[in-house]
């Protein structure tokens, strides 16, 4: 009864976070064990194959996991787990992409049943070229994410040797004064760097923009920033002057109104989406410089055209950031495949502990709706039910009452239904920023809210990502994308940054009691549950009461 | 000993108690029943069934001195034997030597357990083998001997005529003889001589010596055309190769062992080959492991009875589960079919689970299971291995085929293998002499294996896992893995005692491996509750009521939800008795969401109240129905009041019409829409019906067409026999009497005109049984290759194929008669 871990047989590790030797365990088991709930005891990992295969990749073996497994194991390590995780591993590098100096890029086998059993497969038939010798095929080198793709779901991860293209080289440092990179953005920095490709997972507010910027910094190349829009664009651009050597004509925007393309250019996930006459007119923008690096910002919301292209990208290194790998579409292993494995991933819990984020108080208020708001809501069709009950008086009064509550805080009112906001809006006479509102009036809002001009800000969806609003101290969120939980944790980021007094951040969700409404917020909770923030439900009859 | 024994019966009776005791100790089979005299148990010893069952159980060297002796001369001497076994020496193997001494070592152990089992007898310069032992060893071409060697010189040649021997020794360069005898000796010196045989052998062309290459190491036959090519002609004609049939040859023993230096066997195998560490591991590792595979194991038949505790599946007609059940099993334990085929095997052989014998059987666990459960978990697990180490049930059959193609299904019949609990000993024993925490090679246990027991017949080269024995050994090594008997592999210290010092010593090491049970459990935010070990029962017995079980193993995890939070309710606790209850359990203080989570399912619990009654009052008065519920003559109604103004009864609307009536009151009833239901007197009506159809009394009328046919018939029959036909003189080919005969077309124009005229015509009929007559009738109707029509003859309607009609004739016109 001593290891910290327990080791279930559905390959879950259970790992009791006051034990002492807690820590060393972490430090044991993260090179191949995805973190996938972390609350206040006990933190879950699961063992995945892909996570093996990119503790492989690292170079790491089996015997290295199953003797980390057995060291912190509190209870006998099931056998057939064992097993397990050896035939795993022991499926990667059988196959080997690499570089020939004759043939191009070529994949190699050092176990030839194996090639020919991929060989066989109706997927990699068209992927591949001649056979130019018993346990090599050649390979066009455009499909080069499209095979490793394809070979990691038929379970034999092709390892890819054939390394990156430089691409043109710029000056580019960081502007280090008066501040530097915070010790986890060094680190999930160097985890990309010495991976080559891949996946930084940071809280909302932890900076993930300098983490963009240390890596350009370590590349030294021109470089392509994807992000979700163009107000995000301009912070990338304003951010990116700030913090490192560039200047402001070296950043180009590629966005719906301008189309500059320089050293460093700002895209948008919207802009090469765009569709004309059934091809994308702006994916070129990939061809048109020889990138160094390729930056996906908010790559849990990668659209699947850019997935598509991403793929033919093999050859140029690229980071994805984000705060939440969840994506309701379930493309998760996509994402893994096609720009690369989880590099750096940090719980919140533990860069709030750090000091980086602000500690929240999440509380769910729930509102009993009145009689004849029930009936309504029980005679509501199907597909309207959640829009009726997540948009009823009731809780629009609540939420004024709340805002109330925190007269004089910077108070962001979050929700998904534009009549709901207006009218909110009418009845807090505050502002409304949604999808119609201009990109210059959305700055000068966040402008004003930023210098503390205005206190309460109504905003639809169009703000969930990307918008640096310092001094939010308060969300209240009044409904949202059903039960989306990156959402949910998008949201709650719009808080987290540090305010200036140490102050707790407060995020309430107002939530229908008994209605639809209730069951979307509890899945919409979970993953920020699973971080470990602990919701306080609340009655709003009791809340109301205490003011 | 003065003279030597000269039958198996005079040196068994030569032997001593002891070693008589081990003899019948070694081949028990001889014991049943006690032979009278030495007499009798040399001829018992020397039966067929009795000499194959000794050698089965030789271990490979044994077996191959048994063999080497089987193509000895008989007698052999010592020397003869270990020639055979060693060679001559003039070989050209590198590691002979050391081979050789192996064996000179060796074999007289080998020779002394031959002895001790009677299969040999006789002193040292005169070994004999038993005979029926020689019989069955000794080359034949209807089975092959494993050293590949043929027929001597004399026993090929025998029956080949005097004139092909001299011809044979010409050609071989021996001078001639007078008799077949010493021809046949002459050859066989030859062949036995070193010097004068490497002669001949030197003047062979080399296809020759390609020939005799590839019979050298068996099998000795080869197939020849009558013309047979020129080297092998060479062989045939120096008696190198001896006809067998007039397409077989076969190379004679002495040739083939002198090509073979003299060895008997390719490879001799003297030492059993040792048995090969794959691993070595910390011991204490080892045991925690296979303690932790122990507590696994205990659980999962736990787990698999308590999931049978309502009932178990239904037993097949044949017995045993079927597949769709084991996979239901299997997907309950979350294992694989034939895990869950063993867990179901082992819970069956210890005795924890049987059918329970109702007229429609279904499995149950029994009430050995019961006491079994109250057990501290080392001892139900020394249950369960001792109940595996017996067992002769086989699990891994599960899922194939018997001999006539029928599936093996978990639990039923045919999966007895005698062989298993031996083969289980044996490895286990084997493991045990490895040095703690070594996990032996499987492939080299496998090895040994069957050095210990070779298939006879088998090929000492043979590896493979397709014989029984090796099966039921690989089986044995992935369940004593999944039973916690070896730990990674190797044997672990528990299991070790249970084999050499008992189930005691055994559940005594186990006992401190296994995880204590805990009596609290780890409540979190995010709804979920970890219990970082196995719980108390009682505590693990309420949780999984009060939360689903997401994840199983060293711990569990719980997920609370709105379900499973009304599911304890549903049991009866109270909202409080849970909050209690986690309190009581939790280490940790209980998070908020979840003391929130209990407190709104307990608010909505029970707020809709569901009940069965048969029928209702319902009153705007309230004080009526309070006077109807205190009035005395309503107990019978069973009356109980929902709401001020409505009552609700357990007795049907009728009777309760009537006893309200009675009791003075006026109730109207309802129907299920709320409107008064107007009661008039009995005006029931059944649905649309059809009157029934009159029954007349014997057969329908005829119709006028059919009268009319009958009494023209009736006419006609009376004539028929003296009819004058028309045609008589114009087909002289039909006598009278017999079968008119037409054409197909005629017929059928005779008998559609006859149809429509309404007259009666007589045909020649063929019925299915082939019997001909004739009949006059008259057509009615013709269509679809049948005529219909009064048969005047028989007196009613018949239809007839007209195919079967052999022609018609007209009727001469009876008025005419």
């Amino acid at each position: 009864m001593t290891g910290p871990l327990i080791v279930q047989s559905d390959k879950t590790l259970l790992l009791e976070v006051d034990h002492e030797q807690a820590d060393a365990c972490r430090r044991a088991i993260a090179p191949f064990a995805e973190l996938e709930r972390a609350p206040e005891h006990i933190h879950t990992y699961r063992l995945t194959p892909l996570g093996l295969w990119n503790a492989r990749a690292a170079g790491h073996d089996a015997e290295q996991v199953v003797d980390a497994l057995v060291q912190y194991s509190r209870y006998p390590v099931p056998h057939a787990l064992l097993v397990d995780i050896a035939e795993t591993m022991a499926r990667y590098g059988r196959l080997t992409l690499s570089k020939n100096p004759v043939h191009g890029l070529v994949l190699t086998s050092t176990d030839r049943p194996v090639l020919e059993e991929i060989l066989r497969s109706k997927k990699v038939q068209p992927l591949v070229g001649a056979r130019i010798d018993p346990d090599t095929v050649a390979v066009h080198p455009s499909e080069r994410g499209q095979i490793k793709q394809t070979l990691l779901k038929l379970g034999w991860p092709a390892e890819d040797l054939a390394g990156y293209v430089d691409g043109e080289a710029h000056p580019i440092e960081l502007a280090e004064d008066g501040w530097a990179l915070r010790p986890y953005q060094k680190q999930a920095v160097q985890g990309f760097w010495h991976g080559g490709s891949g996946v930084v997972v940071l809280p909302c507010g932890a900076g993930k923009t300098l983490v963009g910027a240390g890596a350009m910094a370590e590349a030294k190349a021109t470089t392509l920033i994807l992000v979700t829009n163009t107000v995000s664009a301009r912070q990338w651009k304003h951010e990116l002057v700030k913090r490192t050597s560039l200047t402001e004509d070296e950043i180009g925007e590629y966005s719906g109104t301008r189309k500059e393309i320089r050293p460093v250019t700002i895209a948008t996930y919207q802009v090469l989406t765009t569709r004309r006459k059934g091809i994308y007119p702006h994916l070129e923008l990939f061809d048109s410089r020889d990138w160094g690096l390729v930056i996906y910002d908010e790559v849990h919301l990668l659209p699947a055209p850019v997935f598509k292209f991403t793929a033919d990208l093999q050859a140029r290194r690229r980071l994805g950031l984000t705060a939440t790998l969840v994506r309701e579409d379930g493309r998760e292993s996509d994402v893994f495949s096609l720009i690369g494995p989880k590099r750096f991933d940090a719980p919140w819990k533990e860069i709030e502990a750090q000091g980086y984020i602000a500690p929240a108080d999440c509380v769910e208020v729930r509102v009993n709706l009145t009689d004849s708001e029930r009936l309504a809501y029980a005679t509501a069709e199907t597909e309207e039910k959640y829009r009726f009950c997540a948009t009823t008086a009731t809780k629009r009064k609540v939420t004024e009452a709340l805002v109330r509550k925190h007269r004089g805080e910077q108070t962001l009112v979050i929700g998904q239904y534009i009549d709901q906001l207006d009218e909110l809006g009418e009845h807090l006479g505050a502002p409304v920023i949604k999808g119609e509102t201009s990109n210059a009036q959305r700055e000068k809002l966040f402008d004003a809210f930023r210098e503390g001009e205005l206190n309460v800000l109504v905003v639809s969806k169009v703000a969930n990502f990307s918008i640096d609003l310092p001094e939010a101290t308060v969300a209240i969120q009044v409904s949202g994308t059903f039960g989306s939980r990156q959402e949910e944790a998008q949201r709650l980021g719009r808080v987290l940054r540090p305010k200036a007094d140490g102050h707790e951040a407060r995020f309430y969700s107002v939530v229908a009691r008994d209605t639809i409404d209730q069951d979307f917020a509890a899945h919409r909770q979970r993953f920020l549950a699973e971080q470990g923030y602990a919701y306080r439900i609340v009655d709003a009859d009791e809340l109301l009461t205490d003011n | 000993m003065t003279t030597p024994p000269r039958t198996l019966a005079e040196a068994l009776r030569a032997r001593d108690d002891e070693s008589l005791a081990g003899l019948l100790r070694a081949r028990p089979d001889l014991l049943s029943p006690v032979p009278n005299d030495i007499t009798q148990l040399a001829t018992r010893a020397g039966t067929r069934a009795s000499v194959v069952r000794a050698l089965e159980h030789l271990d490979r060297f044994a077996l191959q001195t048994a063999e080497a002796l089987a193509v000895a001369p008989d007698p052999a001497s010592y020397d003869t034997l270990l020639a055979l076994l060693t060679g001559d020496g003039q070989d050209d193997g590198a590691q002979r030597d050391d081979a050789g001494a192996a064996i000179r070592d060796a074999a007289p152990g080998a020779l002394a357990t031959l002895r001790e089992q009677a299969l040999v007898w006789g002193e040292g310069d005169r070994l004999r083998l038993v005979r029926t032992a020689r019989e069955l060893l000794a080359p034949s071409p209807q089975h092959p001997s494993p050293t590949g060697l043929g027929p001597t010189v004399a026993e090929a040649t025998a029956g080949m005529s005097p004139g092909r021997l001299q011809e044979i020794l010409a050609a071989a360069g021996l001078p001639a003889t007078h008799d077949p005898v010493s021809a046949v000796t002459a050859l066989a010196a030859l062949f036995t001589d070193r010097t004068r045989m490497g002669e001949l052998l030197d003047t062979a062309p080399m296809e020759a010596l390609a020939v005799l290459d590839r019979l050298v190491w068996g099998p000795p036959y080869g197939e020849v055309t009558p013309n047979p090519t020129p080297p092998v002609k060479w062989l045939r004609d120096r008696g190198l190769l001896l006809p067998v049939s007039t397409r077989t040859v076969v190379l004679p023993r002495e040739a083939a062992l002198h090509l073979r230096a003299g060895r008997a066997h390719r490879v001799p195998e003297p030492l059993p080959p040792a048995v090969v560490a794959a691993a070595t591991r910390d011991p204490q590792a080892v045991d925690s492991a296979a303690a932790g595979q122990a507590y696994l194991a205990v659980s999962t038949v736990e787990e698999l009875l308590t999931s049978w505790n309502a009932g178990g599946p239904a037993m097949l007609r044949a017995g045993g589960l079927s597949v769709r059940e084991l996979k239901r099993t299997a997907s309950v334990l979350d294992v694989s079919e034939p895990i869950a085929a063993f867990w179901l095997e082992l819970a069956y052989a210890a005795g924890l689970l049987a059918s329970d014998g109702e007229a429609d059987e279904r499995y149950a666990p029994t009430p050995a299971y019961d006491d079994w459960t109250e057990l501290p978990a080392q001892e139900r697990w020394v249950r369960l291995a001792t109940a595996w180490l017996a067992a002769t049930r086989t699990a891994g059959l599960i899922g194939g085929q018997d001999a006539k193609g029928r599936a093996l299904s978990a639990l039923g019949p045919e999966l007895d293998r005698s062989a298993a609990p031996e083969v289980r000993h044996r490895i286990l024993a084997l493991l045990a002499s490895l040095d703690p925490g070594t996990a032996p090679d499987p492939e080299t246990l496998l090895a040994r294996l069957r050095w210990e027991r070779p298939l006879r017949g088998a090929s000492t080269s043979a590896g493979g896992t397709t014989d029984l024995r090796s099966r039921i050994a690989l089986w044995t090594l992935n369940e004593s893995e999944l039973l916690g008997i070896t730990g990674r592999g190797a044997l672990s210290s528990q299991s070790r005692a249970l084999l050499e010092s008992g189930p005691a010593e055994a559940a005594a090491l186990l006992a401190p491996l296994i995880p204590e049970s805990l009596d609290h459990v780890l409540l979190q935010a995010d709804l979920t509750a970890v219990a970082p070990g196995p719980l108390e029962r009682p505590l693990a017995d309420t949780l999984s009521v009060l939360a689903d079980i997401e994840s199983k193993g060293g711990a569990t995890v719980y997920r609370f939800t709105p379900g499973s939070v009304r599911r304890a309710l549903d049991a009866g606790q109270s909202a409080a008795d849970l909050h209690a209850f986690l309190a009581a359990h939790s280490r940790t203080p209980v998070p908020q969401p979840l003391s929130y989570l209990i407190d709104d399912v307990a608010r909505r619990h029970g707020h809709l109240r569901i009940g069965a009654a048969s029928a209702y009052v319902r009153c705007d008065d309230e004080a009526v129905l309070g006077e109807i519920l205190a009035d005395k003559r309503s107990a019978t109604l069973r009356l109980r009041r929902l709401a001020p103004t409505a009552l609700a009864a357990q007795i049907d609307p009728a009777s309760l019409l009537e006893g309200l009536r009675e009791m003075g009151y006026a109730p109207a009833a309802e129907s299920a829409e709320g409107d008064v239901l107007i009661t008039r007197a009995g005006t029931r009506r059944t649905p649309p019906r059809t009157p029934p159809v009159p029954v007349p009394e014997g057969p329908p009328l005829p119709d006028g067409t059919l009268l009319g046919a009958a009494v023209r018939a009736i006419r006609a029959g009376d004539t028929a026999a003296t009819v004058v036909r028309k045609d008589a003189s114009q087909a002289p080919a039909a006598p009278a009497g017999s079968l008119p005969r037409t054409t197909s077309a005629e017929t059928l124009a005779t008998v559609q005109a006859a149809a429509m005229t309404g007259s009666a015509i007589w045909i020649g009929y063929v019925n299915a049984d082939g019997a001909a007559s004739q009949r006059v009738i008259a057509p009615v109707r013709v269509e679809g290759g049948f005529v219909t029509a009064y048969d005047h003859t028989a007196d009613e309607i018949r239809t007839y194929p007209l195919h079967r009609v052999t022609g018609v004739a007209e009727l001469a016109d009876s008025e005419d008669a």
